[in-house]
């Protein structure tokens, strides 16, 4: 609290900001952004166990998280013990501007505000949270091709290993074998190694 | 729908959480009632009662199963979020129940001179308060219970009965917020000693023997009211005819479940992906307290229909919004009646489906049946609360 105080009679302190995210990959980019556009964040939970006890330790301005969060309850819960928590919170400080929750709901961000900061603060921080909550979406259709070219890849390797296993194959004559039924067959290399996998097994089961 | 009033909108989506009362969208969906109407409804299902909140605000879901408190306090802006709301149906009576851990279960029974309280709301207060002190003594934390959401239903009913049972709510005992469907898993780990939730949850929770039922709805307050059909007043106001097309839809769904609660039951558990055994015992209302015990018939366990159970009761939204004063969450200086009567329609209830000889428009419905009874030819569930005498 000290700190805190010593840092308001400069005039304005950072905004204290706590990340929930169960996608790593996101809240360290929203982590970056924040810290960019001056903002303090003091925590970056995963999950909301222990929420309630993280925010008093933290004493948070705002709480963005996931709107997809099954955890929001918990927190939406926090503004009705406003006489208990220190820090009650209010979803969306700025409740006659409905673009802004528009626009954060379609990018899938929420965020809890604690009542008295500074409106025109808020938006900037939600501005920064739907940029990026944005930006990985888009990021996240990227992130599951790669996804499904590494299954891709383990398929071709567990098929490979079966022809070398069960028909003494050579490394290379497996994965020519297995090229030249996809080419026969006008079939994708993933489908004739899924067709191997299931015949192999099949045939060893 | 006739020439005459043609439907404003007719694609539409609507939002629901995986509960049992979310039935009346899901059968509507599945029997082709929607389709009748003319609409075509795409049905969403949310992890959260905010992202329902939030959806319906922006429009990203023209409609949803709506927890009656929760719109309340969205008409009224508690929280941050305000916009006019309304509710011009309700979903059905009853569906919850308050499960509590094996270990309280025994700790109530000791209480209780070795005689199990449960399904007595009296007894289980008695036993529940003789608990709580006799813990406050021997230095021991106080028991957590969870509901799903703090303007709900099972936040108020269950803070009412631990008044009414000596137990301070926000004193000596800790009520906090989890989604339904993570009741079990809290409770298994010990996160929690006891929860308020809908249907399927407690019956998930007595098949796995993790819990055991204290308390169902109908043994705390007969005909509980619970969840609504949620609309904006705005969408409302530009969609009347779409609206009324709603109303017809979900009545015929909700008649159709009362007399189909297996079938009803199979299409549940494929939706929420429960096993079809969790979900029978409210739909069918043979009902397992405990593990290992016989069951016991609960008819009104989760009422759809009958016992106008879909009409919006302002008796009910008063109730919600008189025990929110009570805990300072509302000022003291609101018109309850005036607030419920700009959000409960049950002129629109009425008007859609063209039964006001049925009811009145202003009948009123007492609280304090504690017998079955008749109103206007209508036989009636009991409406009162057990514990208050």
């Amino acid at each position: 609290m000290a700190h805190r105080e010593s840092r308001a009679k400069q005039g304005s302190p950072p905004p204290r900001i706590m990340v929930v995210d169960d996608q790593a990959p996101r809240a360290a980019i929203l982590q970056q952004a924040l810290s960019d556009a001056g903002c303090e964040v003091v925590a970056c939970l995963a999950s909301a166990q222990g929420l309630m006890k993280k925010v008093m330790e933290h004493q948070p301005d705002v709480i963005i998280i996931d709107i997809e969060s099954p955890d929001r309850d918990m927190l939406e819960h926090m503004t009705v013990l406003n006489q208990h928590n220190p820090k009650p919170v209010i979803m969306f400080s700025d409740e006659d501007d409905p673009a802004t929750i528009e626009k954060a709901v379609r990018a899938g961000v929420s965020a809890y505000v604690v009542d008295g900061l500074n409106p025109a603060r808020v938006k900037s921080i939600m501005d920064v949270a739907v940029a990026r909550f944005r930006e990985f979406q888009a990021l996240r259709g990227e992130l599951e091709k790669t996804k499904n070219q590494l299954a891709d890849r383990r398929l071709l390797d567990e098929a490979k290993a079966l022809l070398m296993k069960q028909k003494n194959m050579s490394e290379e004559e497996a994965y020519h074998a297995m090229r030249k039924m996809a080419m026969d067959r006008g079939q994708r290399m993933v489908d004739v190694a899924k067709n191997i996998i299931s015949v192999m097994n099949l045939l060893n089961g | 729908m006739t020439d005459s009033d043609p439907l404003e909108k007719s694609s539409l989506i609507l939002g629901y959480m995986p509960l049992s009362d979310s039935l009346p969208l899901l059968v509507a969906d599945a029997q082709g009632y929607f389709a009748a109407e003319g609409l075509n409804v795409e049905l969403q299902q949310e992890v959260s009662w905010a992202n329902i909140r939030d959806k319906v605000l922006v429009g990203h879901l023209d409609g949803a199963q709506m927890l009656a408190p929760m719109l309340l306090a969205t008409h009224l802006g508690l929280g941050g979020l305000k916009k006019a709301m309304m509710a011009p149906f309700a979903f059905g009576l009853n569906g919850n129940a308050f499960t509590i851990s094996r270990s309280l279960g025994q700790q109530l029974e000791e209480q209780a001179s070795g005689q199990s309280p449960s399904g007595d709301a009296i007894a289980s207060g008695k036993a529940l308060k003789k608990l709580v002190q006799s813990r406050r003594s021997r230095g021991e934390s106080p028991l957590i219970f969870a509901t799903v959401y703090p303007y709900s239903i099972h936040n108020l009913l269950l803070r009412d009965w631990l008044a009414a049972s000596g137990v301070d709510p926000d004193q000596d005992v800790i009520l906090v917020v989890l989604p339904p469907s993570q009741m079990v898993d809290h409770l298994s780990l010990s996160h929690i000693d006891g929860f308020c939730a809908g249907a399927p949850w407690n019956s998930v929770a007595i098949q796995q023997e993790v819990g055991e039922c204290l308390l169902t709805g109908p043994d705390l307050w007969h005909s509980a009211p619970d969840k609504v059909l949620g609309l904006t007043q705005e969408w409302a106001n530009t969609h009347p005819n779409t609206t009324q097309a709603l109303i017809r839809a979900l009545d015929k769904a909700t008649l159709w479940l009362d007399d189909h609660r297996e079938a009803a039951g199979a299409l549940l558990a494929d939706a929420i992906q429960i096993p079809v055994a969790a979900a029978l015992p409210a739909l069918v209302g043979e009902f397992v307290y405990r593990p290992g015990e016989s069951q016991q018939q609960q008819p009104d366990m989760l009422v759809f229909h009958r016992s106008l159970a879909n009409y919006p009761w302002q008796e009910h939204g008063v109730w919600f919004l008189q025990q929110m004063q009570r805990w300072g969450w509302v000022s003291s200086a609101l018109d309850c009646e005036e607030t419920i009567r700009e959000c409960y329609r049950s002129d629109l209830y009425q008007q859609a489906l063209q039964r006001p000889a049925l009811v009145a428009e202003g009948t009123r419905l007492a609280l304090d049946h504690r017998d079955p009874w008749q109103l206007d030819g209508v036989a009636m569930a009991p409406t009162a609360f057990s514990y208050h005498r």
